[in-house]
């Protein structure tokens, strides 16, 4: 084999993509030609880098936003898809409200981006079987868990006497920021609660919006920007919202 | 490359239920390529989330002339036509392409798993940098792990065509690189 032979097999050795045969006279070529073996070295270091690349895969909001797709279409939601079909419609309906600048307080003034990462982010929450990466009512538990996990101790209280026990926290990315989400229960309902330390001074009153059956309520509390997003009727998250202020108040 | 190119209901079929039933179990799996795919494509998570799920669609109104070849290419292949339709779109409605293509470093985040080292991220640029022809050919290859075949389908071209534009690829992609490492040493004197 001369070498400029030997030289455009490189490629298709690397990519496994020479017959067995065609394979061995290369090896042997590249045994005698320096050239070839410093041409497979980069082609294989090439490969090595672009393969060792992290793989990002589909986002639960397209995932969402697929599904919603898909059963438009199909007309009717399959029986056992149905769990997630009405989280697909959670989803569109707060794509809706986002696009009304609903989620508005941006941690960095961003915009889009950082809106459908929190949406993604209330979605995991409402969708995955485990909702929460540590998982107590015991505030005593939880709260220390975020420490080293997110730059800031956001307030953790149980309000299981006021009807909504704490199922536990986790952690969420909006924009390159972790963020610590709150996860409370009533009766069957999950309520995801994302918080950090707001920016803006003073208090607001909690802000209810209803989209398609679906609460939304925004509010700044005790240094903390709020986001709280359930599927309960807006009288709920209101009294959501008093027992939790009234607890941060209260350090109960 | 006319098969998925432009008309929305080629013969003007709905998809059924049981159509989209099995388009679940034969073409949703791939998602998760076909937004890597997007991802490289568009270099925006936005704009991939977008051309994801518009190429989705489009392969289910094609789902009937799916003739049971390889899911993988065929809806690569979709994705692909769909972002030369899509990025007309996006040039007039938004920046002009110029502005990103010239957006270097915007390929996937690889700073997500936080140890992830500067050697990656220098990869990651240079990947997102180079001009799309390369960038396509090297990502089904390397990052998705398709097959010169596979590629062939994906590009509409011969396969010799696919070799020579993955070896000049290659050789784009670690210039471009060298000329972003400099002379530090990144364990990469060998490219």
């Amino acid at each position: 084999m001369d070498c400029p032979t030997c030289e455009a097999m490189v490629d298709a050795y690397v990519d496994g993509e020479l017959s067995a045969r065609d394979s061995a006279e290369f090896e042997t070529a590249l045994a005698i030609c320096a050239g070839c073996r410093k041409r497979l070295e980069a082609a294989r270091t090439m490969s090595n880098l672009l393969r060792d690349l992290p793989a990002e895969p589909a986002p639960d909001l397209l995932r969402a936003r697929i599904e919603r797709d898909l059963r438009a279409i199909a007309g009717r939601p399959r029986e056992r898809a149905r769990e997630q079909l009405r989280w697909a419609a959670i989803a569109a309906s707060l794509i809706v409200a986002v696009g009304l600048g609903w989620l508005g307080g941006n941690l960095t003034g961003q915009g889009g981006r950082q809106s459908d990462e929190m949406i993604a982010g209330y979605l995991r929450v409402a969708m995955a079987e485990t909702p929460v990466d540590v998982a107590s009512s015991d505030r005593h538990t939880v709260k220390p868990w975020f420490v080293g996990r997110v730059d800031y101790a956001p307030p953790v209280h149980d309000l299981t006497a006021q009807g909504f026990p704490l199922l536990g926290g986790r952690l969420d990315v909006v924009d390159g920021r972790k963020v610590a989400v709150l996860v409370y229960r009533r009766n069957q309902h999950r309520l995801a609660l994302t918080v950090w330390p707001a920016t803006a001074a003073g208090d607001t009153s909690p802000d209810v919006t209803v989209r398609d059956g679906f609460a939304l309520t925004r509010w700044r509390h005790a240094g903390f920007e709020m986001r709280a997003v359930s599927d309960l009727a807006p009288a709920e998250m209101k009294s959501f919202a008093t027992a939790l202020d009234r607890a941060i108040d209260t350090g109960s | 490359m006319g098969l998925m190119s432009d008309a929305p209901e080629p013969d003007g079929r709905t998809p059924d239920g049981r159509t989209v039933e099995r388009f679940r179990i034969v073409v949703l799996p791939h998602l998760d390529s076909a937004y890597g795919f997007a991802r490289w494509l568009t270099r925006d998570p936005v704009a991939a989330q977008d051309l994801a799920q518009e190429s989705l669609l489009r392969a289910l109104r094609y789902f009937h002339a799916f003739r049971g070849e390889e899911a993988k290419p065929w809806l690569l292949r979709i994705v692909r036509n769909t972002w030369t339709d899509m990025r007309t779109r996006y040039a007039a409605e938004s920046e002009s392409l110029e502005i990103v293509e010239n957006r270097a470093a915007d390929g996937p985040d690889p700073e997500q798993s936080a140890q992830a080292g500067d050697r990656r991220r220098h990869v990651a640029a240079a990947l997102a940098a180079v001009p799309a022809e390369v960038r396509e050919v090297l990502v089904l290859r390397e990052i998705e792990d398709l097959s010169y075949k596979q590629i062939a389908a994906v590009l509409d071209l011969p396969i010799g065509t696919v070799m020579s534009r993955l070896a000049r690829a290659r050789e784009k992609l670690a210039a471009e690189l060298r000329g972003r490492l400099g002379r530090r040493d990144h364990g990469l004197s060998d490219l």
